[in-house]
């Protein structure tokens, strides 16, 4: 186990390398610069003014010569400083950096609950009137563009009912003590998690459907039937573990689009996360603070994606034998 | 008298909410008098209370830019950081640190009378020592451009005198303008003094003079400030606790104004389709004032490096070709009015109707491209790149409805709608179109904001929203120096309705519509503002009634 662990955590420099790399030439490629950007915002005219800020930005050097300093000050654990916010670029992302994690975890844990319990409801309930019900709910779920349905829990559980706060993570300027606090922010938390979760519990469920229907099919199952264990056990015990393997393989692929899809979460409900600071950076061509977010946020896949293999192996001893 | 100009005569001038609505009758813009009733309320607020207020925009990249940075941080650094005047909603200059600024006989020299007691928030002393630090190292040095440059020297004459002098005579509308206006922030010398001012780590922590007083950043959320208990201004401010909260989403803001978590949205917080029916639920009303120094327009720029859009005659044809109308009703829905000239109606200090103006007459327009020789050929008279910046979604849709306007009189176009960053470039330091459209903000002072679109010094490779088309006048360049240094009100006023009317005749960069601003708040909020620019308003005077 370590061993794997080991030699995925070593498998992941190229690939850190890689992202660097081809979003830094990516960004350099586009048309436009942060100097263009920030002179227009600072409405610079004088000439010398222009020079002192492509100096003071780096951009005054080679792309070649910006691209090793960007990569020698990463290997030295520093992803540079960001002059657009005017502080270190690890600075911008931990201020953001919880927030997006918050949304992303809950969203997941809610797609994986909701989407293995739909399946299995639907798999031992298959062509009755459940099966149809969850297929239609699935189906609308996972057409739905996810800020449209944001949008739409905004004004039915928000504006009309009054349930839910309209965006925000928390009560701004309330005095509610550590677990008020935590509540609050679980409050605040329903209606984004919902609506990036609900999407990607769709696809669990039409997948767990599918996965238990085929395990339910096979000798061993049928086999734990005929031995006359009972209807729950066959279903957890037996069906369900070897029907969560393509879930879980779809959980470690799908993490990387659930923080794209936080990015436009995070702007309907305004919540503090990483994804308008992304989107921002992108659009000023502010590249520290895109590859700062790129290299850690492919850092968090990497680690997930070693849990789920993890897990994998747990869940089948077959693949801990090879 | 337009209907909009009427609008803000009224809100300017008269007191009683009645003859307000019954302004808003006669004008036939029923939506607004809800908030002209509201804004003529002028009982002061109770005391007490936090208030939550966004605008239309997104976050800060700081609290506070040196050289300005854009709204955002304009709106974040206003409220702590003061200047030495403040521009009023009626266009009358209001003390602020400054008490009095009084120019020499000959223009050279303005002596600056500093309000005393003021204290920073760190509970250090304002003195002149603080505008003379500004003065040089800051306004000249970094965010004034070429407002300051004629400034020379400055001085402390005492600890709450100032002597600014100048090389040329400055006139005193325009200095007290360039004070007031959006770059010249007082910052505490004792903070920055041999400290670099564009990276200086307080930019995300200001410490000021204002009202509010720096409380907390969370950021992609919102900013906190505490009531500066010390405050010049009597009484004020008047609640307990500001906040300045981002919605990233328009819907999302319309949807926070209707359930009450948001006060005020200014600077058109939601689309203009959503206005109508928020005034309708009753819980929230409208207000158009606070804009006058901050008039936005889209506008039209023709590159004179390019064949064809570098002839004059060809110009005025093209303008023939578009119908504002349309664009204000079909893109704007309704909320704006044709520009008249790079001077906007709004101006009610400078603005000349007397220029030559389009009118939308498409044979006309074929009429003058054939008498500049360029007849139709197989359906076509000869083709420009048209470059759409489409930082605003309104700039895309006029990119399209100009394309079909400009091939309905015989005219391919080829159309590239681009992002912020692209459009820039391409623009301002590529100069890479035939004709680009863009937008611009004009304060009322003209110079040097609007002339540099039309000055050959305003040609600064690199430097957004100046003189990217290339155009070079000398009867231009002549006209505009006047303007600077005439020291004549009236005179001055002359000069610039001469600017106008040039700037209408050889039509390089065309304003098309003025765009309509507008702030949404929740009924029981008071004193919007009283500035002539609402992003820069400190919002000392703002509450809830009592």
């Amino acid at each position: 186990m370590l061993r794997l662990i080991v030699r995925r955590l070593l498998q992941g420099i190229p690939l850190l390398l890689g992202v660097i790399i081809i979003n830094f030439l990516l960004i350099k490629l586009v048309p436009g610069t942060l100097l263009d950007v920030m002179t227009a915002e600072q409405q610079v005219t004088d000439p010398a003014m222009i020079e002192r800020l492509r100096h003071l930005y780096g951009m005054d050097q080679p792309a070649w010569i910006q691209l090793l300093k960007y990569i020698g000050s990463v290997m030295q654990l520093d992803l540079g400083f960001s002059y657009r916010q005017n502080m270190p670029v690890l600075d911008v992302i931990l201020a953001h950096l919880p927030a997006t994690l918050i949304l992303m975890l809950t969203s997941i844990a809610i797609a994986v609950l909701v989407g293995v319990s739909a399946g299995v409801l639907s798999a031992i309930r298959v062509n009755s009137f459940w099966d149809t019900l969850i297929s239609a709910l699935a189906v609308l779920c996972f057409a739905a563009p996810s800020f449209w349905l944001g949008i739409m829990m905004i004004i039915f559980f928000s504006v009309k009912l009054g349930w839910f706060p309209v965006g925000g993570m928390e009560t701004i300027g309330a005095n509610l003590g550590p677990w008020g606090q935590v509540l609050d922010i679980a409050h605040h938390l329903v209606l984004p998690a919902l609506a990036l979760g609900l999407f990607y519990a769709a696809t669990y469920t039409r997948v767990m459907r599918a996965s238990m229907l085929e395990v339910w099919q096979m000798d061993f199952v049928r086999t734990a039937r005929a031995k006359g264990l009972s209807r729950p056990r066959v279903i957890i015990g037996h069906t369900l573990r070897n029907a969560l393997l393509p879930v879980v393989t779809l959980l470690g692929l799908q993490l990387g689009t659930v923080l794209g899809g936080s990015v436009v979460i995070e702007t309907v409900f305004s919540w503090p996360g990483i994804g308008q600071v992304l989107f921002d950076s992108v659009m000023t061509r502010n590249y520290p603070v895109v590859l700062g977010v790129l290299v850690l946020s492919s850092l968090l896949v990497i680690l997930i994606n070693i849990v789920v293999d993890v897990v994998y192996s747990r869940l089948d001893p077959r693949i801990r034998s090879h | 008298m337009t209907p909009n100009l009427q609008r803000r005569r009224f809100l300017a001038l008269t007191a009683g909410g009645t003859a307000l609505v019954a302004a808003a009758k006669v004008t036939g813009i029923s939506f607004l008098s809800n908030a002209m009733a509201a804004s003529v309320e002028s009982e002061i607020p109770k005391r007490g209370g936090t208030m939550v207020v966004s605008w239309g925009g997104n976050e800060p990249q700081a609290l506070f830019v040196a050289g300005g940075g854009g709204s955002a941080p304009f709106q974040t650094s206003t409220k702590i950081l003061e200047r030495l005047l403040k521009l009023d909603n009626n266009l009358v200059f209001q003390p602020a640190l400054a008490e009095s600024i009084t120019p020499s006989a000959d223009f050279k020299r303005y002596t600056v009378k500093l309000r005393e007691g003021v204290k920073w928030h760190d509970g250090q002393d304002f003195t002149a020592d603080d505008v003379v630090f500004n003065a040089l190292d800051h306004w000249k040095a970094i965010s004034a451009g070429i407002a300051l440059k004629s400034l020379t020297h400055a001085e402390a004459v005492d600890a709450h005198t100032v002597n600014l002098d100048f090389d040329v005579p400055v006139p005193e509308f325009f200095l007290k303008s360039t004070l007031a206006g959006q770059y010249q922030l007082l910052l505490p010398k004792h903070l920055y003094a041999g400290k670099e001012i564009l990276t200086n780590p307080l930019n995300n922590r200001p410490v000021g003079t204002g009202p509010w007083k720096y409380g907390n950043w969370v950021r992609g959320s919102h900013v906190e400030y505490a009531r500066n208990e010390n405050y010049w201004g009597q009484g004020q401010p008047w609640l307990d606790k500001l906040i300045i909260r981002w919605w990233g989403d328009a819907a999302s803001r319309s949807a926070a104004l209707e359930a009450g978590e948001l006060s005020v949205g200014y600077s058109n917080p939601v689309s203009a389709s959503e206005i109508d029916r928020l005034v309708k639920t009753g819980k929230v009303v409208l207000d158009t004032r606070g804009y006058e120094n901050s008039a936005w327009t889209v506008s039209v720029e023709f590159n004179q490096r390019r064949d064809f859009v570098n002839r004059r005659e060809v110009r005025q044809a093209l303008l023939h070709a578009i119908d504002r109308n349309f664009i204000i009703n079909t893109i704007y829905f309704g909320r704006g009015k044709p520009a008249v000239s790079p001077i906007f109606s709004s101006n009610s200090l400078f603005f000349t109707p007397d220029v030559p103006t389009y009118s939308f007459d498409p044979e006309k327009a074929k009429q003058l491209l054939d008498q500049a020789g360029l007849p139709e050929k197989n359906g076509k008279r000869f083709t420009v790149n048209l470059l759409a910046a489409a930082w605003f979604e309104e700039n895309a849709k006029l990119g399209q409805y100009l394309k079909q306007a400009l091939n309905d009189v015989g005219i391919e176009v080829r159309l590239d709608s681009v992002d912020r960053a692209t459009a820039l470039k391409r623009i301002y330091s590529d100069y890479d179109y035939d004709i680009a459209v863009s937008n611009f903000t004009a304060p009322v002072e003209p110079v040097p904001t609007v002339t540099q679109f039309f000055t050959t010094d305003g040609i600064v490779k690199g430097a957004a929203f100046r003189n990217a088309t290339g155009y070079s006048s000398p009867q231009m360049d002549a006209l505009v120096a006047k303007i600077t240094v005439e020291t004549d009100e009236e005179k001055r006023k002359a000069l610039i309705h001469q600017f106008a009317q040039l700037a209408s005749t050889d039509v390089p960069i065309v304003p098309l519509v003025e765009m309509q601003s507008f702030t949404l708040a929740n009924k029981n909020v008071r004193n919007l503002t009283t500035d002539a620019n609402v992003q820069g308003t400190s919002l000392n005077d703002i509450g809830f009634a009592g």
